[in-house]
Order: C-alpha cells, then structure tokens, then sequence
C-alpha cells in the first residue's frame, strides 16, 4: 500500500459496534480478552515486530474512533502501536488518549501473550482469528518452523473487504423485524469491588469429560453450563426467599451465538446474536433437572433461524431508522443510549460466552499450552463467564465485580463431586 | 501444586487461601512458579492539584459576585458579562490553546470563533457601537484563514486532517457579507476582504485538492 492509499482507509462501525462507544464508561468497560500461553517467555521486541506485521496485515484494527456529522467511523490511524506488559487490571476501560487512538491492546507476561479488545472493533470469533495470527507471526520470528495449514491468514494474504464487512445488515430481513419487548432481569447481589479491581477466576477441566457429560444429559456444553448456572444462581441467590421484590424479577442468561456458524460470513467484525434463558425463580421447588429441559426447550427456540433473523433485524432496522439517520450524532447519543436500554445490559443476569474450541496447525500446536478468555463485568452484570477450549483443555472463566465467590465455587464444587478434576487460576487479592 | 481439600481444587499459587472458599491451601508451592496474574496496585484516580482546585474555586465565585452585584445595581446593562466572558475565554485558551494535543488547525478555528463570540458579547455589553462585527469580526476570519492555509501549505502530509476546519472558517467568512445585506455591517470593507480570501481559498482548494475534500467529506457525512 502506498501513502496515498493508507490515508484513504476508512470504515463504518458496524451494526452491533455503533452502540458501545456511546455506553461504554470505566465501570462498563465493554471490553474483552482473549490470552494465549506459550512454551517459552515472550520476547518484548518480537512480539513488538509480530504485531506491527499483523497491523499492516489486517488495516482494519489500525484505527482511531472519530465522530462524524452522522455517525462515527473508524479512520487510518498513523500513530505507532505500542505492547505493553501486564497490569492486574481485567479488562479495563480502553483510553484511547493514553493508547495512541487505538482500541485494542497487546500485553505480555511471562509466556503469556493477551489481547484486549474493544467491542466495537470485533467480536470474540474474529479475536480469535487475530489472536491465531499473531502467535504465528510470533513463533515465525522466534524462529520456530510452524505453517499456517490453511487455518491462519497469515501476512502473505492480502486483507480482503469480507473481513471487514458489516454482515448483520447483508442478512438482515426488513419484513421479520418485531421488537419483543423485555423485562429487566434479576441482577447478581454482593457486595461491590473497588473500581479498579475485577476479580478472575478460571477453572480448566477435561473437554472430553465434559463433552461426555453433556452428552449424557442429551445437551450441548453450552447448554449445560447455562442450564446449571441458572441453578447455582437459584440455590444461591433465590431459593426460599422467593417473596422478596427483587427475586419476582426474571433470571436470564444471555449466551452470544456466533452467526458465521448459522450464515455464510467470515467477518472479523461483530456478527453474532444471542439466545437467553428466562424464568422467574420465586418457587421454593425449582429442580436441576427441570432447568435442564427448560434451557433446552428455549435454546431450540432462540435458535432457529427465523428468531436469528428476526432479533438480527430488529437491531438493523433501529440503525437504518430514516430519522435516527438523519439525526446529528450529538443528539444520536442520547438515542442510542435509550435504544440500549431497551435492548441491551439491564436486561441479562450475565452473559456467558461460549466460544468453542480454538484450533491450531499441527505444526503450532507443540508451542501452545493454554488459552483463555474472559469477558468485563460492570455494574449491572456483576459476575460474567466465558469458556475456551484447546485439545482437552475446556477453561471457564468468571470475571466479577463483587467480592464474594459463592457462585464460583458452588459452580466448580459441582463439577469436583462428579469426581471432575479442576484446575483454577485466579488473580485474586487476599485482603480486599 | 497446591490443593483446596474442601473445593477439592488443584491450584498453582503461592498465596495462603483458596480463591473460592478462603480455606488455607494444603501442598508445596511448585518450583520456579511465577503468578499467572501480577500483583494488585491501585490506580488512584486522578485528583485535581490543590493550586488548581483554588483557583476554580476563587473563579467560580467571583462570578458569582459579579453577577449578585450587577443585578443589586441594574441600569439597563449587564455589564457582569463582560468579565464573566473574559474568565472563560481565558480558561478556554488555556486549555485548548495551551495543553489540547489537539490539531492545530482546530484549536485555530475555536479559539477564534469563540474570541469573535467573545467581542461581539463586550460589544453588546457596553455601548453597542458595532466595531466588533464592522472590523474585528472579518479581520479575525481572514487572519484565521490566512494562519491556517499557511500550515497547511508548510505541513502539506497531513492536510486532510486540517482541511474541514479550514471550510469551517471559510464558511464562516461569508456570514460578514451576509450580514452587510442585513445592514447590520456598515462598514464594508473590511467584510470584502474576508469575503474574497475565503472565495479564493475555497477555489484553491477545489482546484487544488479535489479528492480529498471529497473523500473528507464523504468520511464525516455517511449517514
């Protein structure tokens, strides 16, 4: 690429990505992560070069939010891109003034390789592909003989305009857009952390077993999870105290679906949708097994193609509204804030975030021990989840911004009395 | 690898407790184990300098002053304003002018169109006599324009980022002319000259730079 044409780079935020900067604050970061673990401690300068190679690679994360007249954009950003090393904050708000306009970060530490991310850039599938791409840049600098097998773009592709493309509006359907409207959900108690501090913890566990013990309940992983942290957050939170206002609110656990698996897409941007369990738990009876056929039942419901659509639509149809269009972006803000306060965090318990397994080439795959991911919790999601697999390692993590671990524990004291080997990392402070 | 007998978790760490229960971990610490995650160190956030706090406090309140004793002696004109004014365009110039890292081009434009905003105010507040919009009004907007192609001309790299504002101010340039049709403006000549460096800058630019006024353009008005 020459001056010329650089200068020219621009995008549109995409659908999903309008609305984080106008909600995202330090309290709701809106920021995930994603960490790989190598065999060997990180070279600062490589991993340096590695990332300049990836930024020249994929244009579209060499960029600075600017506000347009209408909307803002994406433009060129000309600044260097600096890797720093880890801070004990998880997935802390994004200044773009302190990270030379840019809204993602690199960090290291010891063999560890993290990636922070702003929502707005990409969503948890196209990190990963960011993520895979660089450790091979990486490991090709440190010299190891690793090939990309056809599973990484590697800087020998030129960028393609598929990666960057908004895909929610090339599948959205104008006659299947009804708004559904929701109630605000029940809401983790516990007492809050300092602002600066959200605490970690992830438990690893074999994916086979796991697989296997999914499969025994007739369940997806997903599914599973889903279905036993609406229990835990019952046996916890709820039961027996059913007759307090706050617990007549509904638990819903939102679950982000990756639509490159359900339409043909292979965006980095964001292009996933969700599906949520739902049920107002002020009985004192509420048994697993019954949560288990439930979450299946409205799994199978949220998931169909029609219902994709239609929730992928309403969000489409709320941006190409002629007046929100038209309106200055100034004004916009406020709309869209309202907008999300319609449709989006008030309305989930937490969010738990499956993003499958992670595959490396053959060749990579001596060098990789571990990764992991990890989602912000903010004020009105206390406690979030997301789970990662590589080869037979499933690893759950829970990022909180309360103090107490209750729902943690009981959740990997579940998996221990199946006689379940856990692992468990933590970042956590002894004295709070 | 140490291990919590209650969660019954393994755990590779050297703090005393269980994560998740707070129980004492049993087991040795392995070997050369470093902490997957470093150490917690409050970031304070940031509180103002006590000079700083002082002088927005001493400010804050003299306006208020101003303000209490211009209406306890009204006589027809608000006279406050004029101070009052003056106190923001300095903070504005201190921050904007002096500590912004934003382009200069911008900080041009706002600081002129303010201290233009500013005159007109101290025009109006005292004796009304028009020689703010008569000369200072366009012999700032050609100044500014002037000031602003200069550095695009010398810093030619980057113009793209500092050509919107110099349409802003060469848009600008014409509401003196504008305002001589509504008599408001007596003296003309000054507005002329305005008018015909910012006729000729937009020309130059269109002759000059065609693309990428448009490509600008295009960036900041998708809808």
């Amino acid at each position: 690429m020459n001056k010329e044409s650089k200068h020219d780079t621009w995008f549109r935020l995409d659908n999903s990505g309008k609305i984080f900067p106008e909600v995202s604050s330090h309290r709701e970061t809106n920021v995930f992560r994603v960490a790989i673990s190598l065999t060997e401690k990180i070279d600062k300068d490589l991993l340096q070069l590695s990332v300049n190679t990836i930024l020249s690679r994929y244009p579209m994360f060499k960029v600075k939010l600017k506000k347009g007249l209408f909307w803002s954009y994406f433009d060129y950003n000309s600044k260097p891109f600096i890797v720093e090393e880890l801070k004990h904050y998880v997935c802390g708000e994004i200044n773009p003034k302190k990270n030379n306009g840019y809204l993602f970060r690199v960090m290291y530490r010891n063999a560890d390789i993290i990636i922070e991310m702003f929502h707005s850039l990409a969503d948890g599938a196209g990190v990963i592909m960011l993520l895979k791409a660089l450790t091979y840049e990486y490991l090709l600098l440190t010299g190891k003989d690793v090939k990309p097998d056809n599973l990484i773009s590697t800087k020998n592709q030129r960028p393609s305009i598929e990666e960057y493309e908004d895909a929610n509006s090339k599948f959205y359907n104008r006659k299947n857009k009804k708004h559904v409207p929701e109630k605000r959900a029940y809401r983790i108690k516990g007492s809050p952390l300092s602002e600066d501090l959200t605490g970690l913890i992830s438990g690893t566990m074999s994916t086979k077993e796991m697989i296997d013990l999914s499969r025994n309940n007739d369940m997806t992983i997903t599914e599973y999870f889903a279905a036993l942290m609406m229990h835990i957050i019952y046996v916890t939170q709820i039961q027996y105290r059913g007759h307090i206002s706050s617990n007549q609110k509904p638990v819903k656990i939102f679950v982000p679906v990756n639509l490159r698996k359900h339409f043909p897409s292979n965006t980095l941007r964001n292009f996933s949708n969700f599906v949520k369990t739902d049920l107002v738990m002020n009985q004192d009876d509420i048994s697993f097994e019954y949560l288990k056929s439930l979450v299946k039942e409205q799994f199978k419901k949220g998931m169909t193609k029609s219902e994709l659509i239609r929730k992928m639509s309403e969000n489409v149809a709320f941006e190409k509204n002629v007046f929100l269009r038209f309106t200055p972006y100034f004004l916009k803000k406020y709309a869209l804030k309202i907008g999300y306060n319609m449709l989006g965090v008030k309305l989930n318990t937490m969010s738990l975030t499956n993003i499958g397994k992670v595959d490396f080439p053959e060749s990579m795959e001596p060098y990789v021990k571990d990764v992991t991911a990890a989602v912000y919790s903010g004020r009105y999601n206390t406690l979030n989840c997301s789970i990662i697999s590589y080869k037979d390692r499933l690893k759950i993590t829970f990022t909180r911004s309360i103090v107490e671990t209750t729902i943690e524990r009981e959740f990997f004291r579940h998996f221990t009395n199946l006689a379940i080997d856990v692992e468990v990392e933590s970042n956590y402070v002894e004295e709070y | 690898m140490k291990y919590c007998d209650k969660c019954k978790i393994k755990i590779d760490t050297k703090k005393t407790y269980c994560p998740l229960c707070q129980q004492t971990l049993s087991g040795e610490i392995s070997d050369d184990l470093i902490e997957k995650y470093p150490e917690y160190i409050s970031i304070n956030r940031k509180v103002y300098p006590v000079t700083k706090r002082i002088i927005m406090f001493v400010t804050i309140v003299s306006m208020i002053i101003l303000l209490v004793i211009n209406f306890a002696t009204y006589n027809g004109r608000l006279w406050s304003l004029i101070p009052i004014g003056s106190i923001f365009y300095f903070w504005i110039l201190v921050s904007v002018g002096i500590f912004s890292k934003a382009n200069i081009a911008f900080r041009l434009a706002t600081l002129t169109s303010l201290l233009i905003a500013l005159l007109v105010l101290i025009d109006e507040a005292s004796l009304s006599e028009g020689w703010s919009y008569n000369y200072l009004m366009p012999i700032l907007l050609t100044v500014c324009n002037l000031a602003i192609s200069v550095i695009i001309l010398i810093k030619r790299i980057d113009y793209r980022d500092y050509i919107l504002y110099l349409l802003t101010i060469v848009i600008f340039s014409i509401i003196p002319i504008v305002l001589v049709f509504f008599k408001v403006i007596t003296i003309i000549w000054p507005s002329l000259v305005a008018f015909g460096l910012a006729i000729s800058i937009l020309l130059f630019i269109i002759f000059f730079f065609p693309k990428s006024i448009k490509d600008e353009i295009k960036k900041r008005f998708h809808a």
